[in-house]
């Protein structure tokens, strides 16, 4: 599959894989018919990074899957997996890059593990980067983000503004909502030492958003080191930022939509520690299990079905989260593990929580020049149905949930 | 103990922040003396600074435009803190196009000092910027380590040449060498020197002046019987002046340095509404 990119957004493209390098050492690149989607997760399975360029984003897109062949041929299962450190230099000074380059094209050679960034600079300088892949499983989170409560739209100017005031080596922010106010602030642990740390509050009026819903008062601490790789790259799409959050402990999410790209940043928030079961770790939240290879034969993507609802107050114990599932699992998904976030029991019926992060195995695709053969089933990725509140549990077919 | 200050006017508060960061590039932690009309950062010469020491004096008139202090006891209305420049400094950057600035002494889980920034919005109420600055009450039992240093008994005081053209010069220094060598004479001459084994260097500065300094009992002092061409030397240590020199970044209305030979060099950097005094001990 040939990708270029237009060089009027090598910028933003650069931007992208710089936010990405904020999250982790490798991403997923994931080419797919209907765009190129880069995804990364962090060690400590906390924040996840989705960046999705339509086709409409580039100069000419062209993606190919091949069908089953009947031969054994070794077949190499994209997604691919690259080390950040590879692929940063190729965006080295992303703000001359686009002065420099006339073209960017990517393509990937499936026979030599290779994907190929190829820069064709000024006065007949063509930069060629090879750069090897690992096969990895494909890894993608499930945020419904519609069910957030709450629900926040600001320029990324403004998000930008409201940052510079923490200093770089802050880690961790807390957001504080009520109808009435915003307050972003710094975050120091229990045992910090007060004494020596300083300590930042900024106060906002609800005015300044674009858009502003808060249905339940919350605070949510998230890791800022992991954000500002999606602040300077909003900045760069001039795009506004949406933020759908809930209560501590649940996800927040950091988003950027327009015509031709998608961006979210998925982040772990601190569990309220007065549900009494303390943690250890700094941020936890759902964590993401690696969900096991599937039969290779089978096409068909399946959602990772839900378990039968696990109520936990606290994920902070995740720990066990294996055990505890393991009996719990559906039959006809055989060794597939699901997370499920706390429970939330209404007054009216038991809700079961949206799996926060869900993994699934996406069939293999492979990509070749020339003959165009989708399959339609077997890229039906966007049909994966995702858990979302419900009465029973039968009811999977059902559920639809926003793709992230 | 109470302490309450604000700033409104931009061109003062730049002012303020640039002092501080001056300061904030000398020295890790430093005391702020606070009195009814002026603010002090004060640097006593403890070994662990490397025996540098420093005195900057400002007049608050000059800067705010309500202060209000009251101090340990009605004796002794000052209140001594030991704060870290550096968050001072950056709590001020971001407040470049404030509305105001205000910085109130507080006590809620430790003594802070809390900066107050007021910063316009797009909205009709101001967005506020709040930074707790935590400091460290000085009891005033200690209040005699922080005493205004006298001046020394130098053997030459000279104006010190365009400090971007001395920072320029001291900067490629660094890179040779540790040491280097300040040397002047009662003629408006200065070298700055540095030797290694492998090269040495000098830089010469000439018709510098020489500021008339009064002695205390009317007459000449000693120091004027000196052979004119006569050199007064210190070794010091380089960074200690390439932090000083950098550290300025307005050109001050008046800047000398006093050597007392082998011993001590004191620089004194003058501005309109802040005084800054630096030691910097010779090398053994």
């Amino acid at each position: 599959c040939t990708l270029r990119c237009f060089v009027s957004f090598l910028l933003v493209f650069g931007k992208a894989i710089h936010a990405i390098a904020r999250i982790s050492d490798e991403f997923c690149f994931d080419p797919l018919e209907k765009g190129l989607a880069l995804r990364s997760v962090n060690s400590s399975r906390s924040a996840y990074a989705y960046i999705f360029f339509s086709s409409m984003f580039f100069q000419h897109y062209c993606w190919t899957a091949v069908s089953q062949p009947c031969q054994k041929e070794k077949q190499l299962s994209l997604p691919c997996k690259l080390f950040i450190k590879s692929v940063l230099p190729v965006f080295r000074c992303v703000n001359v890059l686009e002065r420099n380059v006339e073209k960017c094209s990517i393509y990937t050679n499936t026979n030599e593990h290779h994907i190929t960034f190829q820069l064709l600079c000024r006065n007949g300088v063509i930069k060629t980067y090879n750069l090897t892949f690992q096969e990895c499983d494909p890894l993608q989170a499930v945020f419904a983000k519609h069910m957030c409560p709450n629900i926040l739209k600001v320029h990324s100017r403004l998000l930008a503004d409201i940052m510079i005031h923490f200093p770089t080596s802050q880690e961790e922010v807390t957001l504080s909502v009520t109808p009435v106010k915003v307050c972003f602030r710094s975050y120091a642990e229990e045992d910090a030492d007060f004494s020596k740390t300083m300590l930042t509050e900024i106060q906002l009026n609800p005015d300044e958003f674009d858009y502003f819903q808060v249905g339940v008062d919350s605070e949510v601490t998230f890791c800022l080191k992991e954000l500002r790789g999606l602040l300077a790259f909003s900045e760069a799409t001039h795009g506004p930022v949406s933020i759908h959050f809930d209560v501590s402990g649940r996800p927040v999410a950091f988003s950027i939509e327009d015509m031709v790209l998608e961006a979210s940043f998925i982040l772990a928030t601190l569990s309220d520690i007065d549900n009494g079961t303390a943690s250890q770790e700094p941020l936890c939240c759902s964590r993401i299990l690696e969900r096991p290879r599937q039969n290779e034969n089978e096409h068909n993507t399946e959602p990772a079905a839900p378990a039968s609802p696990v109520a936990k107050r606290n994920m902070c114990n995740s720990g066990n989260i294996f055990k505890d599932l393991e009996g719990t699992a559906m039959p006809e998904t055989d060794g597939q593990a699901v997370l499920e976030a706390e429970s939330r029991e209404s007054q009216y019926h038991k809700v079961r929580t949206l799996p926060s992060f869900m993994l699934y195995y996406r069939t293999f695709q492979f990509l070749f020049f020339g003959a165009v053969s989708p399959k339609k089933d077997a890229i039906s990725h966007t049909s994966h149905s995702l858990a979302t509140a419900s009465d029973t549990e039968e009811d999977f077919g059902n559920m639809q949930s926003s793709q992230v | 103990m109470r302490f309450r200050a604000k700033v409104v006017d931009l061109a003062c508060l730049n002012n303020f922040s640039r002092v501080v960061n001056t300061i904030a590039r000398l020295a890790k932690t430093c005391t702020l003396r606070l009195t009814a009309d002026k603010l002090y950062f004060i640097l006593c010469d403890k070994v662990a600074n490397g025996g540098v020491s420093m005195w900057c004096e400002l007049c608050q008139g000059n800067f705010f435009d309500e202060f209000q202090m009251e101090g340990v006891a009605v004796d002794h209305n000052e209140i001594y803190l030991e704060l870290t420049p550096e968050n001072l400094s950056r709590a001020l950057k971001t407040a470049q196009s404030a509305k105001a600035v205000k910085i109130k002494l507080t006590n809620k889980h430790c003594p802070c000092l809390k900066v107050s920034v007021e910063l316009p919005s797009l909205s009709s109420s101001s967005r506020i910027v709040t930074h707790d600055i935590p400091v460290k009450v000085i009891p005033r039992r200690l209040w005699n380590d922080f005493r205004e240093p006298r001046v020394p008994d130098f053997d030459v005081s000279i104006y010190l040449p365009a400090l971007k053209t001395m920072k320029s010069v001291v900067e490629r220094m660094k890179n040779l060498s540790h040491s280097i060598v300040i040397e002047a004479n009662l003629n408006g001459e200065m070298n700055l020197k540095i030797e290694t084994d492998l090269v040495s260097v000098t830089t010469h500065f000439k018709n510098l002046g020489n500021p008339p300094w009064a002695s205390e009992d009317g007459c000449q002092s000693s120091a004027q019987d000196r052979d004119l061409e006569s050199m007064a030397e210190a070794r010091i240590d380089i960074k200690k002046l390439q932090q000083l020199l950098a550290g300025q970044q307005v050109n001050p209305t008046k800047a000398l340095c006093n050597i007392v030979s082998k011993r001590i060099v004191h620089f004194i950097l003058l501005h309109e509404d802040v005084s800054l005094q630096y030691f910097i001990p010779a090398l053994a």
